[in-house]
């Protein structure tokens, strides 16, 4: 099933700058999708548009109009892990994991002890579970990302949005969150994700989308998109795609 | 499940003490019921209640002054706490965006207007309160510089500024004998004056909002996080802030059109809340409603039997603030302990 379908999404920021053009391709329900691109490129811009933040004609999401879905019935679908998020108030680990499932609430309601259960799961799936009566405010930057993560899990959506999600983390934190994503990416969840980074590409995508200046590069499998000379021309500076030990490696 | 069981045990501590709170609330205000100066200072329970004056002193004067004393209380520490949350900033209060100044500038221009209605000087209060923070919102949109927040921050700030001025002015053309110190009275804020006819002129909106606001003390939480956050969560955070402002607001102009301007409630109470009962809203909300109406009930209180002559509200609530202010930052190391 065609979990994503845009077909030419273009948008234009109101300030008149042109973010997106006729950017087009499709995502099947269980794939993992990298978009791919350097810093303003237009990846956070689609991946807002995709969201419902930013709102633009021609995606379809399971087949109906994005903008046809109601803001819950969003949340149940789609979850978001941005790449920082700020909080005033030092909520506990189980409480701010707890808020991913917000789209099964009603408007009066709170979390329930099966809401519990499902937040006290998915901070195991982070290897949080021991840290969730402390504070968010004693988590260290690594562990931070992961409790992004542990939210947007709760909120058992069939497809997770990831903006940047290994960009501000050291190599042992890189390697513990693409091997959750690599978990849950295998349990038949669709994900998609912003990244610069071509090898994080190929190691966790199944599909990449090329974005240069807004517009769609290239869209296929990685083995058919991540070429040295697809990724010589998206960042104009010479790329090689190799391999070392069995491993793709760009360099 | 473990876990699973120490979050709903831990949900039901945080009841049985909210319950308490409120059962001491309700107790203290009913106690402070025989608290004042008659028959003779201190409590008196009234031995003799055909005595025509212990009948109009207690149902007439006491009981309406403490029933304004709690809805007050916990509607501008509710509005506190809202704004707080909005704002993603345990320092702000509703007087943050020239909603309180606005308010003064209301009540004080219909005061020298001299109609020497309540109710005008209400509605004025509360039109001007509205005003300022459509004029701070509208402000926030045009400016061109910084975030979202930090231009509401601002304008906020220069709306506040202009209705201080304007207030200026309206005190430099009152009619010093009475006018001006009915402002003056008002400025600095006290009970001294309820009445039923005024409870009841508020009464069923000032609930109204709070029954809205509470009805959102699990989503003020979310509200807190960045927009896009809890736009993902599924909801609608634009129209929930604007919803949210304009209740705090409205509730908060309407008690303060009857109080004067009370400090310090809207800003300490939720602290307090918070550190009492942990910072997810959906406990720590309504705690910070009772504690807002017990903390008001307190001061005025103190404020009426203390002295022979009344000690003005506003004096005592800063007072007492300014103090829990300190005790609770003094603390802030036991926050790790969550």
């Amino acid at each position: 099933m065609k979990a994503l379908e845009l077909v030419r999404i273009s948008y234009t920021y109101p300030g008149g700058t042109k973010a997106l053009d006729s950017v087009s391709f499709s995502v099947e329900e269980g794939e993992s999708v990298a978009i791919l691109g350097s810093n303003g490129a237009g990846k956070s811009t689609l991946l807002d548009l995709l969201l419902g933040w930013n709102k633009a004609r021609g995606i379809l999401l399971f087949g109906k109009d994005l903008a046809d879905y109601g803001r819950k019935e969003l949340g149940r679908n789609l979850a978001l892990v941005p790449q920082s998020e700020h909080y005033n108030f030092s909520f506990t680990l189980l409480e701010y994991t707890l808020f991913g499932r917000s789209p099964y609430l009603s408007q009066m309601g709170t979390p329930t002890e099966e809401d519990a259960a499902i937040a006290v799961e998915a901070l195991g799936e982070v290897g949080l579970e021991a840290y969730q009566d402390r504070p968010i405010t004693s988590l260290s930057g690594g562990e931070h990302q992961l409790l992004l993560l542990a939210r947007a899990i709760a909120q058992q959506s069939r497809i997770l949005l990831l903006d940047e999600p290994t960009s501000a983390l050291d190599p042992a934190n890189r390697m513990r969150v693409i091997s959750i994503l690599k978990n849950l990416f295998e349990k038949g969840k669709t994900l998609l994700f912003t990244t610069h980074d071509a090898n994080l590409a190929y190691e966790l995508a199944t599909h990449v989308a090329m974005l240069k200046k807004g517009r769609l590069l290239c869209y296929g499998t990685k083995e058919e998109t991540v070429t040295s000379e697809m990724l010589t021309t998206l960042y104009e500076t010479p790329l090689k795609v190799g391999s070392i030990e069995g491993r793709t490696l760009i360099y | 499940m473990s876990a699973n069981r120490s979050y709903a045990a831990e949900q039901k501590r945080r009841l049985i003490r909210l319950s308490l709170l409120l059962l001491a609330t309700i107790a203290l205000a009913s106690l402070f019921l025989f608290a004042g100066r008659y028959p003779e200072p201190g409590f008196t329970f009234p031995s003799d209640w055909t005595d025509p004056m212990v009948s109009t002193i207690v149902f007439q004067v006491r009981l309406p002054r403490i029933l304004l004393a709690l809805l007050a209380g916990a509607m501008l520490s509710a509005s506190g706490f809202t704004f707080q949350m909005l704002f993603s900033n345990p320092l702000v209060e509703p007087g943050f965006l020239g909603v309180s100044q606005g308010s003064a500038f209301g009540a004080a221009l219909m005061i020298v207007l001299g109609t020497g209605s309540s109710a005008l000087v209400q509605a004025s209060a509360t039109l001007f309160g509205l005003t300022a923070l459509l004029a701070s919102h509208l402000l926030a949109k045009r400016f061109r510089f910084g975030g979202a927040l930090l231009r509401l921050v601002l304008s906020g700030i220069a709306v506040s500024a202009i209705y201080t001025s304007a207030l200026g002015v309206v005190k430099l053309v009152a009619e010093p004998t009475r006018d001006l110190q009915d402002i003056t009275f008002w400025m600095m804020g006290g009970l001294w004056n309820a009445t039923w006819n005024q409870i009841f002129s508020i009464l069923s909106i000032v609930v109204a909002c709070l029954v809205i606001l509470f009805s959102y003390r699990w989503k003020l939480n979310l509200l807190s996080l960045q927009e896009k956050t809890s736009f993902s969560v599924g909801l609608n955070p634009k129209r929930d802030r604007l919803i949210l402002l304009v209740v705090a607001t409205v509730g908060t102009t309407l008690t303060i059109s009857i109080t004067g301007l009370i400090g310090w409630v809207g800003l300490i109470t939720p602290h307090l809340g918070r550190k009492l009962f942990g910072s997810d809203s959906s406990y720590s909300f309504p705690a910070s409603m009772i504690l807002g109406a017990l903390f008001l009930l307190l001061c005025d209180t103190i404020g009426r039997t203390l002295l022979p002559t009344e000690i003005p509200i506003g004096l005592l609530t800063s007072f007492l603030g300014a103090i829990i202010f300190i005790v609770i930052l003094s603390l802030k190391h036991q926050e790790g302990k969550a």
